[in-house]
């Protein structure tokens, strides 16, 4: 049996500058170790504190988000998470993917694209008026502060995308430029 | 009234109250995954001690919040106003290092919708 081709595995990891890149089951411990290897990474490479935190905090609040959705809906393969950090062009860009019912992908890619729409003292304002949502409406309407905390946080909009897959399921991306 | 004391962890800060001093002390990042559970018993002590007495003061050196650990401050902060204004004396002091302005943001954005004394330490 040959070995796996993880040479052109890491080629392909350089030209696309990722520098983390997880794809699997994901705890709540892999969630803060993986965090901790983020942190530590963006430290010697002397990000500034500010920078660091933005690229901290959408990395958490994209992993937590797929491990609340997972926890909502017991679907096979829904913890499985596929997470991406890269560095290209100045910017970091934060990555994550999760197998969605297809109608929750829907509801979240128009969340998306309305919040591209606003500009930064509008996303505040609505980020303010999601902070006083009754906790029950928040969990109803799924990411929706953690969603506008990160648009809030990005260089640019946020883009999401959907690959449809079979069953009624599809496969949710989201990518964030800090 | 039992005092609160937990350690911290890599995703959950460090909480000290003190009934007899009228004070709360956190300190470190909040990121848990159920946060409203992990506040639970510090919501419970906050709202218990201000029916009881009538001035607490909140020592804050949190950094990196989560957005469910924001949605809790910003809870206790409301029980802090509502204090505020039946009389009662509350203070927030959120110190910070100068290096990370995030933490000040963050900080600021709070006090924008309190109207008791709070302050923002920025520390070298």
């Amino acid at each position: 049996m040959l070995a796996p081709d993880l040479y052109s595995l890491r080629e392909h990891f350089d030209q696309e500058r990722i520098l983390l890149c997880f794809n699997g089951p994901i705890s709540r411990s892999l969630i803060e170790e993986i965090g901790n290897a983020l942190r530590n990474y963006m430290k010697t490479e002397q990000t500034s504190p500010g920078s660091a935190m933005d690229v901290f905090a959408v990395y958490i609040e994209l992993t937590q988000n797929i491990r609340h959705y997972a926890r909502d809906h017991q679907f096979s393969g829904a913890d499985t998470a596929t997470v991406m950090v890269s560095f290209r062009d100045g910017h970091y860009h934060v990555a994550a993917g999760n197998m969605v019912r297809r109608e929750d992908g829907d509801f979240l890619l128009k969340q998306v694209e309305e919040l591209a729409s606003l500009d930064k003292t509008e996303l505040k304002s609505r980020y303010k008026q999601q902070l006083r949502q009754p906790r029950d409406q928040e969990a109803a309407t799924g990411a929706g502060l953690g969603l506008i905390d990160m648009a809030r946080k990005a260089t640019a909009p946020i883009q999401a995308s959907l690959k449809p897959l079979n069953d009624g399921f599809a496969f949710l991306s989201i990518s964030v430029q800090i | 009234m039992n005092d609160i004391n937990i350690a911290a962890t890599s995703s959950t800060p460090l909480i000290e109250t003190d009934f007899a001093g009228g004070s709360v002390f956190m300190e470190g990042d909040s990121y848990p995954e159920n946060s409203f559970e992990f506040y639970e018993p510090l919501v419970q002590w906050v709202s218990s001690y201000l029916e009881n007495r009538s001035n607490l003061v909140l020592e804050l050196s949190l950094l990196y919040l989560n957005t469910s650990s924001i949605k809790i401050m910003m809870d206790i902060f409301d029980m802090l106003e509502e204090a505020h204004t039946a009389g009662k004396d509350v203070t927030v002091n959120w110190r910070y290092d100068l290096e990370n302005e995030r933490v000040a943001e963050l900080a600021e954005e709070f006090k924008e919708d309190c109207s008791f004394s709070f302050n923002i330490i920025g520390e070298e």
